[in-house]
């Protein structure tokens, strides 16, 4: 116990970085995803594919090849930014393709009557999407909007082998000295839970507040 | 104090000698890698059956027929997967394989790739029977885990991208961004000696490297073998000065087994005493570093060991 109790302020300091992280990157990670979303669900066809491209893409690959790619890779091709910045966007841009299938399926939930009573209304694609379908869409996918949420907090975690000290990497250090894995994992471990209690909580909040009875 | 050293380092060298007089089979340099393992496997001794006991670790070991070794894969000279044979060879490599031989017979070995943040865990829950891994011995660890040994002592040192100037000694990292290795003593090391120092640790060795050569950092700090072996891989960066830590490395065992703890040390003197330890080291850490093997530690002649 004394183990964690000694190093509180690196705890703290990696804390921190890991609420900037999942913060950021969730942020990111959002606006990306309805962009990705109006595309795949857009009329025009070269939208609807890379839309859907970027999906399978970033699905389909782990997050850390991602990470270690953009650290070691991009700088071979002349493009550096600080670790923080990089694992931030890497994190987004991954969790994006996430977010935009919720949105999606969120999307499809909407009867398709909405859709075609805001056309005949005269609505653009644009118009209709944005004050008729996301947000009834958005309202339904409230829960796996948290998970993703709480999986992304998860991901930042990977940000420590590429060398951001967020929580990760400070537990690492302060294991390092002390040498006493259990507390200090256990410790950390309760710092992300207590994270993604809050993350269900809210969520919970949320969707009862604002779910569509259908 | 000295003058014990010094003397322990003649006797080295002797044997060096007469090892080398007495080896007639080690005269074929025609596959080099192989067939030298395969020598120093050869040579390596074979605990007395009376020295495993009843009931010890060394007894429940040679029962199931193979050591099981917390190590790395990726530490080159010391612990590296050789991506052709599937073989780990280095200095840590092949001291697990020797101390599997003296308690089996053979030389079968299971290396678990254990990480330096769960080294601890894993030989006190016996996932692991030891742990050779660069594993430096420091007290607070020793409450955890048991060291047999020392039975390696190196030391921290740094590299620079050649051409850098400004920094010649350790302290000159004041101010500068260093690269270490994630759960390396670089870490409290650069702390102590250049406090303003910022530190960006990566995971693995290549990728500190790959950091050190992309300006990620002015320096790498590292374990001396592990630089010079890099330095002379790749041209472009440069070991400046000398090590300025010593890290002695132990034998990690689970906490407690004090039977266990005087058979593995029993077992390192004999192998420093007959040779094998100096040609072990001949054979990894000596390609790269000049000049002979150094005297090896004096056993239990650190704290927590």
């Amino acid at each position: 116990m004394s183990a964690i109790l000694d190093h509180l302020p690196e705890f703290w300091q990696g804390l921190i970085v890991t609420l900037q992280l999942t913060a950021a990157s969730f942020l990111g990670a959002a606006v990306m995803g309805l962009v990705i979303t109006a595309m795949r669900v857009s009329p025009v066809g070269v939208l609807r594919g890379i839309g859907t491209a970027y999906v399978e893409t970033f699905q389909n690959l782990p997050l850390l090849v991602l990470l270690v790619l953009a650290v070691f890779g991009l700088p071979e091709i002349g493009i550096k930014a600080d670790l923080l910045v990089t694992a931030i966007v890497v994190i987004a841009l991954y969790e994006a393709a996430y977010i935009a299938e919720a949105l999606r399926s969120g999307v499809n939930a909407v009867s398709a009557g909405q859709g075609e009573a805001a056309r005949a209304l005269g609505l653009t694609f644009g118009q209709s999407l944005r004050h008729v379908i996301l947000p009834q869409a958005l309202r339904t996918v409230i829960q796996p909007l948290g998970n993703i949420f709480i999986a992304l907090t998860m991901n930042t975690s990977l940000a420590a082998a590429i060398g951001v000290v967020d929580l990760t990497a400070a537990a690492n250090r302060v294991n390092l000295m002390e040498a006493q894995p259990i507390p200090i994992f256990v410790g950390a471990g309760l710092a992300y839970a207590l994270i993604a209690a809050g993350a269900g909580f809210v969520t919970g909040r949320l969707e009862r507040r604002l779910v569509v009875v259908r | 104090m000295v003058s014990m050293k010094r003397m322990a380092a003649v006797a080295a060298v002797s044997m060096i000698g007469l090892s080398a007089c007495s080896g007639t089979d080690s005269g074929s340099p025609a596959v080099p890698g192989e067939a030298k393992g395969g020598d120093l496997l050869a040579k390596a001794p074979v605990a007395a059956a009376a020295d495993i006991l009843p009931g010890s670790t060394m007894e429940k070991i040679k029962q199931r027929g193979e050591l099981i070794v917390g190590g790395s894969l990726d530490a080159p000279l010391l612990s590296q997967q050789n991506p052709t044979t599937g073989e780990v060879e280095g200095f840590d490599a092949d001291m697990g394989k020797a101390l599997a031989k003296y308690i089996i017979g053979e030389p079968k070995v299971k290396i678990v790739n254990s990480a330096s943040e769960t080294r601890e865990a894993l030989l006190s829950n016996g996932t692991v029977d030891v742990v050779f891994q660069t594993y430096t011995i420091t007290p607070e660890r020793a409450e955890q885990v048991a060291f047999a040994g020392p039975y390696y002592s190196s030391g921290l040192t740094l590299a620079v991208r050649k051409g850098t100037a400004g920094i010649a000694k350790p302290e000159d990292l004041n101010g500068k961004t260093v690269i270490a290795g994630a759960n390396t003593p670089a870490i409290p090391a650069i702390k102590k000696i250049a406090p303003q120092a910022k530190i960006v640790t990566f995971g693995s060795d290549p990728e500190c490297m790959q950091a050190l050569k992309q300006e990620r950092g002015d320096a790498y700090v590292q374990d001396e073998t592990l630089l010079v072996a890099n330095a002379k891989k790749d041209p472009s960066v440069q070991v400046v000065g000398s090590p300025f830590t010593t890290d002695p490395y132990g034998i990690g065992l689970k906490h407690g087994d004090d039977q266990f703890k005087k058979f593995v040390n029993d077992w390192l003197k004999k192998i420093q005493a007959d040779g094998l330890w100096q040609q072990t080291w001949k054979n990894s850490i000596g390609t790269v570093v000049q000049g002979e093997a150094p005297t090896p530690p004096q056993i239990g002649s650190v704290p927590g060991s």
